[in-house]
C-alpha cells in the first residue's frame, strides 16, 4: 500500500521527535499502546500554566510510518492551543490531513488517544490550577 | 456465502432433509447418511463445518485427517458430471473447507475466530474506547495495563540504542551480545504466552463443557489481555530479529 507524500514527509522528517522532564508540573505525558499491531506512541506537551496554552510539544513512536507521521503532525497541531482548543482534535482530521487509507486509522487514534492522555496527566498535575480556575468562573 | 458474517450462526439450522431421497441429516453433514449425496452448503462456523465443538483446544492430526478425506471428497472434479447445484455446492464447500483449515489449524489464528464467535470484536475495542472517551471528554481507558506499555516503551528505546550503534558499524560485541540476550528473553517470553494461552484454553474449554457462561466470559476476557499483551512482545522480537540480519 502507497503511503500519501504527507505521511512520508513526516515519516523521513518527523518534527518534535524528543523527549520532556516526566516530573515537571508543566509536562504532561501521554503513553498509548494500540492492541492491534502492538505500536506504542509517547507524546508530550508543556503547558504555559498561567494561559493554558501548549507551547511545546514533542513524540517518540514505535510503530508504522501512519503511527509516525500521525503522532508528528498531533504535535504540530496542538502547539500554540490551549489544552482545550487540542481536546477538539479528533483522529478523523488526522485522518484527512495525511490521507490515510481505512487500515491506517488506528493509527490515527492512537494520536488522538496521545493527545487526550497528555493533557489528562498535565491535568492530573494541575488539579490546584483547575480548582482555583473552576472557583473563578463560578464567582462570575 | 456470507462464511463471515457472524450473524447468520445466531440460530444455526440442526437438521437438514437431503434433497435426493429425504432422509433428515445433521445440519453440519456434508455427505447424506443414507444415500451419500452431497449436501447443500448451509450457514456453519468452521468448527460445525468439521463437527467439531466450539472448543479452543482440539486434535491437530485428527483434524489434518479429515481436512485431507473432505478435499478429495469434496472436489469440484468429482462433480463434473453431476448437477448444476451440486457442483456449486462442492465449490463453496472446498472454498470453505480451506478457510475453515487455514483458521482451525494456526492456534491464534483459531483463538482470534472462537473469541469473535463468541462476540469479542478484537479489532473494536480500542476504537470503542476511544470514543467513549472522546465521549467523556477523559483520557482513554488503555486496553492494556500502562506498566506494561512502560516496560515496552523502555525496551523499545533501549533496542533503538543497540540498533542504531549496530547500524553505524560499531562492531561492538557487547552490544551484539546485548542484543542476542534481548532477543531470548523476548521469545522466552512469547513462548510463555503460548504456555498461558494453553492453560486458559483448558479452563475455557472446560467452563463450556459445564455449561458455565460467566466463568467462560470471564476467561475469555483473559484471553482477549493475554494476546494484546502478546503483540507488543511479538513486534519486540520482530524488531531484535531484524536488528540482528541487519
Ligand atoms: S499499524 Fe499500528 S499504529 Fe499503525
Amino acid at each position: 500500500m502507497a503511503y500519501s507524500e504527507k505521511v512520508i514527509d513526516h515519516y523521513k522528517n518527523p518534527r518534535n521527535v524528543g523527549q520532556m522532564d516526566k516530573a515537571s508540573t508543566e509536562v504532561g505525558t501521554g503513553l498509548v499502546g494500540a492492541p492491534e499491531c502492538g505500536d506504542v506512541m509517547r507524546l508530550q506537551i508543556k503547558v504555559n500554566p498561567a494561559t493554558r496554552v501548549i507551547e511545546d510539544a514533542k513524540f517518540k513512536t514505535f510503530g508504522c510510518g501512519s503511527a509516525i507521521a500521525s503522532s508528528s503532525l498531533a504535535t504540530e497541531w496542538v502547539k500554540g492551543k490551549t489544552v482545550d482548543e487540542a481536546l477538539e482534535i479528533k483522529n478523523t482530521d488526522i485522518v484527512k490531513e495525511l490521507s490515510l487509507p481505512p487500515v491506517k486509522i488506528h493509527c490515527s487514534v492512537l494520536a488522538e488517544d496521545a493527545i487526550r492522555a497528555a493533557i489528562g496527566d498535565w491535568k492530573k498535575k494541575n488539579v490546584a490550577v483547575e480548582h482555583s480556575m473552576a472557583t473563578a468562573g463560578a464567582a462570575n | 456465502m456470507p462464511a463471515h458474517d457472524m450473524t447468520s450462526f445466531a440460530e444455526p439450522p440442526t437438521k437438514i432433509v437431503c434433497w435426493s431421497c429425504g432422509r433428515e441429516n445433521p445440519a453440519s453433514a456434508q455427505f447424506c447418511d443414507g444415500c451419500g449425496k452431497l449436501q447443500p452448503s448451509v450457514p456453519v462456523d468452521y468448527f460445525q463445518f468439521f463437527g467439531l465443538p466450539r472448543r479452543f483446544r482440539l486434535d491437530r492430526a485428527a483434524l489434518e485427517k479429515s481436512f485431507y478425506a473432505l478435499s478429495r471428497k469434496l472436489h469440484p472434479d468429482l462433480y463434473a458430471r453431476a448437477g448444476a447445484q451440486e457442483q456449486q455446492w462442492s465449490l463453496e464447500k472446498s472454498s470453505l473447507l480451506n478457510d475453515a483449515w487455514r483458521t482451525l489449524r494456526d492456534p491464534l489464528a483459531r483463538t482470534e475466530y472462537l473469541l469473535e464467535l463468541e462476540g469479542v470484536r478484537l479489532e473494536e475495542q480500542s476504537r470503542n474506547a476511544t470514543d467513549e472517551a472522546a465521549a467523556s471528554g477523559t483520557a482513554k481507558q488503555q486496553i492494556v495495563p500502562p506498566d506494561l506499555l512502560e516496560e515496552v516503551f523502555e525496551l523499545n528505546m533501549q533496542l533503538e540504542e543497540m540498533r542504531t550503534a549496530h547500524a553505524s558499524g560499531q562492531n561492538d560485541p557487547a552490544m551484539a551480545a546485548g542484543l542476542q540476550a534481548a532477543r531470548r528473553h523476548f521469545e522466552s517470553q512469547l513462548e510463555e504466552a503460548m504456555e498461558q494461552l494453553q492453560a486458559l484454553w483448558a479452563e475455557w474449554d472446560n467452563a463450556a463443557d459445564a455449561h458455565n457462561i460467566v466463568e467462560q466470559k470471564a476467561v475469555q476476557q483473559k484471553i482477549v489481555d493475554l494476546l494484546n499483551r502478546r503483540s507488543y512482545i511479538r513486534n519486540l522480537v520482530r524488531d531484535v530479529q531484524q536488528a540482528l540480519a541487519s
